[in-house]
């Protein structure tokens, strides 16, 4: 019965789903929509704030050290941070394609590393908070001067541990829900099921973690 | 039970010839991987070159952003799928994002005046922003310039 | 086959009853998986409907208590000290438990009410049993929306009880009042539990979002195509999609709000210098105009969120009442489309006035009077759908009648504010709440009253009384009016809203008189509610049966049902779809059902 989707098809008319999915995964993707509005505002508020002060500290004089190697390197730490995060993206999709195969060793096997990387890019989160903190940056507190010279206001480090954080912790449900797959598909579950969609709506909310990075990470690190 | 297996039978075929599989997983990742390198090539570069405020260094802004968009289009459309899925989801998805636009400019453009407002109406706060902060501040030194 | 089996995907073990072809499956139900933790959609709605009820007179109540004070200054009840102790110490309301009151009656009945009540109540009651689904996408995420509704109800009237008292900063909750504790009682723990009820609130309209859109867009019946839905499902639809796209923004501006409130941040704050502590604050860098651009991105799609079901459903109560089909079905579309687009453009008009650049302001102008447009085509139609029609005076007709009046005198003066300049002289005055009161308020509240009436039948079985309808309705627009018409007067003449007294205004002591008759009629108002709310209980148990299943004459899917629907709602099979909703007054026949297959000899579809 599986047969390729005529070239004509009446897909509103009823009966069916218009967009050939389940849907489960419609609402994953309207839930990320409005996601991308909650981080949206979150994004565009930072924005509101720096179009409305005179001047603003310099990302690459804050954001300059790397563990172990002390001070002096900008971007570098952020640039290891963006490709855990990417190289997880991609086990995801991996482990997605295995689980249209039903090939379940090869999900596990994937998911595990996208555990993995998860991990690790919270990991590297962790450090860096706590490296700033020891700065002195915290909500309400901002040590770092202007590119110019002068004093901040305290919203440099409001909004970057704000939005960080909320990117932080849209990650860490997504290790915890990333893991519950994986026991699902190591019990078997899916294979029950007889498919792995469930897989596919994780990938989505993964992948979206990883998009909202690329912003987070413009916004904050580079511009 | 039946439904199962014809969905899973269903899925199945669909991805062979759908999808691009992992060749086309390892071509965005490449693409991926050289954007972020040339985003933080920009990025070094205006560190190192100390630009001065001016067109230069907001066209380089813009550049890395447009970038950016580059590159969650290729996230958003292989990552994600959504180019491999049909016009109908994705419109549904597209479509409403273009809210943003107005948005942005809208959020954007009041903050810029507002700045402005205050630099012309409150001289005080034009005084506060001319405050120097001390020159150099050493590592773990005590939250200068901070509240309290 | 294909697509119709992942339609259910991977859920398809909770649904397995209604695909076997027999949707009256009874396995067992207890007590509580019925009537409390049910996951069928039809309790879902009367969850929702009667929670909103009781939210209504709370919220009606609370008007009332200040419509006393404002009405009647100078006078004292000591029975008001007796139910609300230091509140209205001698028999007075206290300013600050007058605002508390004002704050609550917006907050309660623009979001539990005129959100969660509504929309709440008729997508889910309206949504699956009209484009014929066995239930929602996800009964189970349904079930936890209306019970994430439940604790933000509930933590939102335990603030009603806490020493320093509920949120007193008005609905919108701008800071810096609401950003900073020491600025007033209200702002203290009472502000708070109103931030996370919201929140909890949020998470509601998000998880039912999410489930109307998806339902409507992948579970629609064989042949139910788009363009023969009901419209009520249209507007319900667009409800969704505006609350699902802008609540999250409020939730940012929550959450930045939370921040400045307790991590000592300043994105909203700047400059402040507390007269309570005497103390200057050293926030700097922020910007309250920030959190109002946050608030009215919600907060303009929420007038829509409240207005467009009560559109849906009075657009399909006319036309079964009319007896003719609706005017220009895809106008009709195409205009609640472009309502919603629009919602999302406008937000700034509620800031004119506020510090938002003036040139800015000029597009945002220029984009709210653009509503005007689908407004007046959706009036248009109908007008047109009732002219020459074969009306049928039902109460839930009335109201729909009522709903276009009010419609149009409220959405008349929304062309006037949404005039920056003339928004100079009228922003927040008495003027403004006559306007937003007709055409959102008492105009949603018509609409979701004709949906009551017209679809209690199918709730319980059992009719609404008429006589009490009658009542209801006829005092309720009288009401309204005598209410919100004067109010324009004083706005014009500049008495400003939210004020405790007006005494100390010679030029306001012309409308003492005024206050003192809009507080009787408030009063008189909503003891005819109280009426309704009589009517509503007394039909469920002891009300008219209903003996038909089709008991309007009505074209929809609903009325295929048994009158008594189970969980599953068809026994059999899920009915075809071979029209559009509007088949009335055809061929000389009074309705044709959407079920029946169009004949050779029928004249031409529209």
């Amino acid at each position: 019965m599986a047969q390729a989707v005529p070239a004509v098809q009446k897909w509103w008319n009823g009966g069916k789903s218009p967009f050939n999915v389940e849907y489960g995964k419609i609402m994953m993707w309207y839930f990320l929509m409005s996601d991308a509005f909650t981080f949206g505002a979150f994004l565009i508020s930072y924005g509101t704030i720096r179009f409305a002060t005179n001047s603003w500290p310099d990302p690459n004089h804050v954001f300059n050290s790397f563990p172990g190697l002390g001070a002096g390197y900008p971007l570098l730490f952020v640039s290891l941070m963006t490709f855990i995060l990417i190289i997880s993206s991609v086990t995801m999709v991996l482990a997605v394609q295995a689980g249209q195969d039903m090939d379940r060793k090869r999900v596990a096997k994937y998911l595990v590393f996208t555990i993995l990387g998860g991990l690790a890019f919270l990991s590297c989160q962790a450090w860096e908070w706590t490296h700033l903190y020891h700065e002195g940056a915290w909500w309400g507190h901002n040590p770092f001067p202007n590119h110019n010279g002068s004093v901040a206001t305290t919203n440099f480090s409001n909004f970057f541990f704000t939005i960080t954080g909320f990117h932080g912790f849209h990650v860490f449900s997504g290790v915890i829900i990333n893991i519950i797959m994986l026991i699902m598909t190591l019990q078997g579950k899916f294979d029950q099921r007889g498919h792995y969609l469930m897989i596919e709506k994780a990938g989505l909310y993964w992948h979206f973690v990883d998009l909202v990075w690329v912003f987070v990470f413009t916004c904050f690190y580079l511009i | 039970m039946e439904q199962h297996s014809t969905t899973a039978v269903y899925h199945h075929e669909e991805h062979g010839h759908a999808g691009g599989g992992t060749k086309e997983v390892i071509r965005i990742t490449v693409y991926l991987t050289v954007i972020t390198l040339v985003e933080l090539a920009i990025g070094f570069y205006m560190y190192k070159a100390a630009l001065p405020e001016g067109f230069f260094r907001h066209f380089l802004k813009g550049l890395i952003c447009a970038l950016m968009l580059w590159k969650a289009f290729y996230i958003v459309a292989y990552f994600m799928h959504l180019k491999h899925e049909i016009r109908n989801l994705i419109m549904t998805i597209v479509v409403p994002l273009f809210l943003f636009v107005w948005f942005i400019i809208a959020f954007l453009a009041d903050g810029n005046s507002y700045k402005n407002l205050r630099n012309k109406y409150d001289p005080y706060h034009i005084e506060q922003n001319d405050k120097k902060a001390p020159v150099e501040h050493e590592h773990g030194a005590q939250k200068e310039g901070t509240i309290e | 086959m294909s697509n119709e089996a992942i339609l259910h995907g991977s859920e398809v073990s909770t649904h397995e009853a209604h695909h076997d072809g027999h949707g009256e499956h009874h396995h067992h139900e207890t007590f509580i998986s019925k009537y409390v933790f049910s996951m069928d959609h039809k309790m879902i709605a009367k969850q929702f409907l009667i929670t909103g009820i009781i939210w209504a007179i709370l919220g009606g109540l609370m008007s009332v208590l200040f419509r006393l004070q404002l009405g009647f200054p100078d006078a004292t009840f000591p029975w008001l000290e007796n139910i609300l102790g230091h509140w209205a110490k001698g028999g007075k309301i206290q300013p600050e438990f007058y605002y508390a009151l004002v704050t609550m009656h917006g907050t309660v009945l623009v979001f539990f009410v005129l959100t969660a009540g509504l929309s709440g109540t008729f997508a889910n009651f309206l949504i699956p049993l009209q484009i014929g689904a066995r239930d929602m996408a996800s009964p189970f995420m349904n079930m936890l929306s209306y019970w994430f509704f439940f604790l933000s109800s509930v933590v939102m009237v335990s603030s009603l009880f806490i020493q320093t008292g509920p949120a007193s900063g008005g609905w919108t909750s701008y800071p810096p009042l609401s950003a900073l504790g020491d600025a007033s009682l209200g702002s203290k723990t009472g502000m708070d539990l109103w931030l996370i009820s919201m929140a909890l609130f949020v998470v509601s309209s998000l998880l039912g979002g999410l489930n109307y859109i998806s339902t409507i867009l992948n579970m629609r019946t064989k042949g139910m195509s788009m363009t023969r839905l009901p419209l009520t499902i249209w507007a319900l639809f667009f409800t969704a999609v505006l609350g699902v796209l802008s609540f999250p923004v409020l939730l940012s501006g929550f959450i930045l709000l939370l921040f400045d409130r307790h991590a000592g941040t300043s994105f909203y704050l700047s400059d402040i210098f507390l007269a309570s502590t005497q103390k200057a604050l050293p926030n700097e860098g922020g910007s309250a105009i920030l959190y109002q651009h946050l608030f009215w991105f919600l907060g303009h799609p929420e007038v829509y969120i409240i207005l467009l079901p009560a559109m849906g459903m009075v657009s399909e109560v006319m036309s079964t009442n009319a007896r003719k089909p609706i005017f220009g079905y895809m106008a009709m579309v195409g205009s609640i489309f472009a309502i919603t687009i629009l919602a999302f453009l406008v937000w700034a008009h509620h800031m004119f006035v506020t510090g938002l650049n003036p040139f800015l302001g000029s597009f945002f102008v220029l984009l709210t009077l653009l509503i005007a447009v689908p407004s007046a085509i959706k009036v248009f139609n109908w007008l047109t759908t009732l002219w020459r029609g074969n009306i049928r005076f039902t109460p839930a007709m009335l109201f729909a009648i009522g709903f276009v009046s009010l419609f149009i005198s409220g959405g008349l003066t929304g062309i006037w504010l949404g005039n920056s300049s003339l928004d100079i002289h009228l922003h927040d005055t008495y003027f403004v709440i006559a306007h937003f009161h007709i055409v959102m308020g008492v105009a949603s509240f018509f609409g979701m009253f004709c949906g009551v009436y017209h679809w209690f039948p199918k709730m319980y079985g059992r009719y609404l009384n008429n006589t009490m309808g009658y009542i209801h309705f006829w005092i309720t627009i009288v009401g309204a009016y005598l209410i919100f018409w004067p109010m324009h007067y004083e706005g014009l003449a500049g008495m400003p809203r939210r004020y405790l007294d007006y005494s100390g205004w010679a030029s306001f002591n012309q409308f003492g008189g005024l206050n003192h008759f809009i507080s009787i009629v408030s009063m008189i108002v909503f003891a005819v509610q109280l009426l309704f709310v009589f009517n509503f209980f007394y039909s469920i148990f002891k009300g008219r049966r209903v003996k038909s299943e089709n008991p309007w004459g009505s074209n929809t899917l609903e009325w295929t049902t048994p009158i008594h629907p189970g969980h599953g709602n068809w026994v059999g099979e899920i009915p075809e779809v071979h029209r559009w909703a509007y088949d009335y007054g055809k061929d000389g026949r009074e309705f044709i059902s959407q079920t029946e297959p169009i004949s050779a000899n029928e004249s031409e579809h529209h």
